[in-house]
């Protein structure tokens, strides 16, 4: 093998390592990938924390639907709360709203929205299974559907006021606006 | 928010807000569920540093070792498992990548490096050192006109000192 032959291969082998390392140190290495936009929603029928019923995702179909996965233990929840109470009152002619529970009791539950009560129903999740099913990897996370049922994004982390106004003017958009 | 929500998450954290405990489900027939466990082992934690769901504590990889064992209890396949986990979390959610396209690299980089360094020990193995003869008249060449040789006065008398 001559010195050029030898010089290429170690040039190509750097350029590789150079695009590699490249491509690694763009990413958050921390950030769970989210699979799910532009797919249909995971159909769920969730018990309401207050007893009174269920609530199915095909029952809202050809409504949007805001859908935030929470805890009583998780503060950036809290922090959230009075944003999606605001969402609610704000958009709610625009879309559903719903609370899903997440790995947390119904009592921690109950008891928190006894002192801050939301205006939206709250849903429990056994064992997290819808959570699973939605690729929560996390609280809090809300999910956006379309009137179709279709996933067109996730908010990882608390919502703010803008963030939500945002998600709602592009949920209640038709697809090819959207895009 | 900006400034609100670490007071917020230092605060929860100082008031002991933990995801509490739950049960995971029940555990399937032994044979069923070394399948759930070995599948664990392949799937990665969400919330974790390079924990499968198998070995973490948190609460979030118990969520997906129990849909594991309720798909397992279905009579999904292993191949029908990872996919759904791939389908959601994308192949990062894999603990070992699928060989196929830029993942090849992964499991033959190493082999092809191992391969290469062979290759260049076995040639500078094989190598003769033919020339060695041309560098020693190189260097002769280069030695002052007067210590070259026997026939060079100077060592000529050098030697005749020594010898008296």
């Amino acid at each position: 093998m001559s010195w050029r032959w030898s010089v290429l291969i170690a040039a190509a082998a750097c350029a590789a390592l150079v695009v590699i390392l490249a491509k690694g140190f763009g990413k958050d290495p921390h950030e769970v990938p989210f699979m799910l936009a532009g797919k249909p929603a995971p159909a769920f029928s969730l018990q309401k924390l207050d007893g009174t019923g269920k609530i199915t995702l095909a029952e809202l179909k050809g409504r949007p639907v805001v859908i935030n996965f929470w805890a009583t233990w998780c503060g950036p929840c809290k922090v959230e709360h009075p944003v999606l109470d605001w969402g609610y009152r704000q958009y709610a002619r625009q879309a559903e709203f719903l609370g899903v529970v997440f790995e947390d009791t119904v009592d921690n539950a109950r008891s928190f929205l006894q002192m801050s009560p939301t205006p939206f129903p709250q849903l429990v999740d056994p064992q997290s299974q819808i959570a699973v099913d939605y690729g929560v990897a996390g609280v809090p996370e809300t999910y956006f559907i379309d009137a179709q049922g279709v996933i067109r994004g996730k908010h990882v982390g608390p919502l703010s006021p803008d963030a939500l106004t945002a998600r709602i003017k592009d949920l209640v958009q038709p697809v090819a606006q959207a895009r | 928010m900006g400034s609100v929500l670490p007071l917020a998450i230092l605060l929860s954290t100082a008031l002991g807000d933990f995801a509490p405990q739950q049960a995971g489900s029940e555990p399937l027939e032994p044979a069923l569920e070394a399948r759930v466990q070995k599948l664990g082992k392949q799937l990665r934690c969400a919330v974790c540093q390079g924990l499968s769901i198998s070995d973490s504590p948190a609460s979030m990889a118990r969520a997906q070792l129990d849909k594991v064992r309720s798909m397992v209890a279905e009579g999904k396949s292993d191949e029908e498992i990872r996919a759904y986990f791939v389908e959601r979390y994308g192949e990062w959610v894999l603990l070992q990548p699928e060989a196929h396209g830029i993942n090849w690299l992964v499991w033959l980089g190493p082999v092809a490096l191992l391969l290469i360094g062979f290759v260049v020990i076995a040639r500078q193995i094989q190598k003769k050192p033919a020339a060695a003869p041309e560098a020693n008249a190189e260097q002769q060449s280069k030695r002052p006109a007067h210590a070259q040789g026997d026939d060079d006065e100077y060592l000529a008398r050098v030697r005749a000192e020594l010898e008296r």
